[in-house]
């Protein structure tokens, strides 16, 4: 299909030219892109406090020091019990909208998409400042339920995004079909709906995990100590010191989520493979 | 096909009055996608208590508090301050985005036009700083930016200036922070427009006699424009509410919305004025992302897929 660039493609030597520019900036593009965390990852092991480029040494004490201090993995498990709940709420209430929205007879539907997406693009200063009053009202605010419910209100719309689209890759009248045919509602989720979006839903979900674990703003306002997050704890670090215990910690954080987003690729690729497979 | 009720919704035809033709229309038959419109009850009674009666309430008390007052809104706008932090927010956002187009239009088009394995790996080296904590990235930006950083070092050690750049604290280090950081929400709705360029017509151009730079102008551009529209938005909505880079790589003078409202809040413990300059910053907010859902015709973050 996409064969190779078109515009550039004159004659000989020319092309070739373009080609070249093209790859170059490529490159450059691409460090950029990665030069932030590739300077993280080396800090981690440089046996100076301060970053001199090259390092002079190697060591691995920040990786120590990290383990010796057990605020680092309170704020980790406390990640992880706000992260998950997210996800799940965020895929319950994201894959309900998609179907509702995509598939349903619904009025207003302009506006329901436009609620769903809302959070994504609004700045989340203001749903901090709306959800804090609102969460002490209702007696939560020191709880990890208060987060929990701020970090699915902007997990929705990526779940949303991810099942909409999956919806979209396959016709629906063959849930009609499964319907006419005599399943009931939640059989007819459960065998014909759920295995044509299941990745839609996991890489929604895996989003929506991400998005809490990497949230600050609402964590600053909806975490109390006992319940502060990894990137509120990295914040509060950041204003005492540059130390590079965090760019360990950093490094740590980066290594999982590659792993999950690993997950989630390989995940793509089994399905897209299935597809192919089938003619 | 012969007319039923699923091909037509107005089947049977009836003498019946308009209203109960209606009723029959909508209401006899049972159908799947009215099953499914009660899908979304759960999803939208769950934003409509976390999320909308939240920013009603940020609107209600920016006048409301601490008694009913404009007094609120005639220090915003009073203050020098927080009109320079508005406007000195568009500006910067209005800056990151340029400068993300202008990187990521090639990179996309190098990444829509490789195949295969090159592309694949391109894709995930996009979205890898994309999985990468904001905070982090900043952190990162805040090391290299540093005086005796890999930045100023380099330079040195190049020649190219005699003694360390002052970068941290300028409006420079902001924006590169930022257009790192926003630089995938710009490639990826790129790459998807450019991935839908019917190749044939760049050729019909070429063959016809068109110089490749106005294939480019006249044809290619036009043809992604979605995917910049998309992606400009997308950048520019977001950068309005940036936080975490803004106050890690700027000073005093780089005051974004987003930490004046948290300054208030934190620092002044000023609700009502917090409650007021964060309605302004909706207001900006809201209205510019309904001008995008208007111009995507309803499509809008879609095309983030």
């Amino acid at each position: 299909m996409s064969g190779r660039p078109i515009i550039a493609s004159t004659q000989g030597f020319e092309r070739d030219v373009t080609r070249w520019i093209l790859r170059g900036y490529t490159v450059l593009a691409f460090t950029f892109l990665l030069l932030p965390i590739a300077i993280i990852v080396l800090m981690s092991f440089s046996n100076q406090r301060y970053m001199g480029f090259p390092p002079p040494g190697w060591t691995l004490h920040w990786y120590e020091a990290v383990r010796e201090q057990p605020r680092w993995l309170t704020a980790t498990i406390n990640s992880f019990c706000i992260g998950i709940p997210t996800a799940l709420l965020a895929i319950v209430f994201g894959t309900l909208a998609a179907l509702g929205i995509a598939r349903g007879d619904v009025r207003f539907r302009k506006f329901l998409l436009l609620l769903m997406m809302a959070p994504m693009m609004l700045p989340h200063v203001i749903i901090a400042i709306g959800l804090y009053p609102t969460l002490v009202d209702m007696r939560l605010q020191d709880s990890y339920i208060a987060v929990i419910i701020g970090h699915t209100v902007i997990g929705v719309p990526l779940v949303f995004i991810t099942v909409t689209a999956s919806l979209r890759s396959y016709p629906a009248s063959l849930d009609l079909a499964a319907r006419t045919l005599g399943a009931g509602t939640w059989q007819a989720f459960r065998r014909v709906t759920l295995p044509m979006i299941w990745v839609g839903i996991v890489s929604g979900g895996l989003l929506a995990f991400a998005t809490s674990f990497d949230e600050l703003m609402l964590a600053l306002f909806l975490t109390s100590p006992g319940t502060e997050t990894l990137p509120r704890l990295i914040w509060d670090q950041l204003s005492f010191a540059l130390s590079p215990t965090l760019a360990a910690v950093a490094t740590l954080i980066l290594v999982l989520s590659v792993l999950l987003q690993g997950f989630a690729v390989y995940l793509g690729a089994r399905r897209s493979a299935l597809k192919r497979a089938q003619p | 096909m012969r007319p039923g009720p699923l091909t037509d919704p107005a089947f049977p035809p009836t003498n019946a009055a308009p209203r109960q033709q209606y009723r029959l229309a909508h209401g006899k038959y049972w159908s799947i996608a009215r099953e499914h419109a009660w899908m979304v009850v759960p999803p939208v009674a769950f934003l409509g208590v976390f999320l909308l009666l939240p920013l009603a309430r940020v609107v209600f008390s920016s006048f409301a508090q601490p008694t009913w007052t404009l007094g609120n809104y005639a220090k915003v706008f009073d203050e020098s301050f927080y009109l320079r932090s508005f406007w000195y927010t568009i500006e910067v956002a209005f800056c990151v985005t340029v400068v993300c187009l202008v990187i990521a239009y090639p990179l996309a088009y190098a990444i829509a036009s490789s195949r295969g394995r090159s592309q694949k790996l391109m894709s995930v080296l996009v979205l890898l700083p994309l999985w990468t904590s904001v905070v982090i990235r900043s952190y990162a930006w805040l090391i290299l930016f540093q005086r005796q950083g890999p930045v100023n070092s380099i330079l040195l050690a190049l020649g190219w200036i005699d003694e360390p750049l002052k970068i941290l604290q300028t409006s420079t280090a902001v924006e590169i922070g930022m257009v790192h950081i926003l630089l995938p929400f710009m490639i990826l709705p790129l790459v998807s427009a450019m991935l839908k360029v019917d190749r044939t017509l760049l050729r019909a151009a070429r063959v016809l006699g068109a110089r490749p730079v106005k294939v480019f102008t006249r044809i290619y551009i036009r043809l992604t424009l979605p995917g910049i529209t998309a992606g400009c938005a997308l950048v520019f909505i977001t950068s309005l509410g940036f936080f975490i880079t803004p106050s890690l790589l700027g000073g005093a003078q780089q005051t974004m919305a987003a930490m004046m409202i948290e300054q208030a809040v934190s620092v002044f413990l000023n609700w009502p004025l917090a409650s007021a300059l964060s309605t302004v910053l909706l207001a900006m907010t809201v209205s510019l992302y309904l001008i995008y859902a208007k111009l995507t015709g309803g499509e809008m973050g879609m095309a983030l897929k």
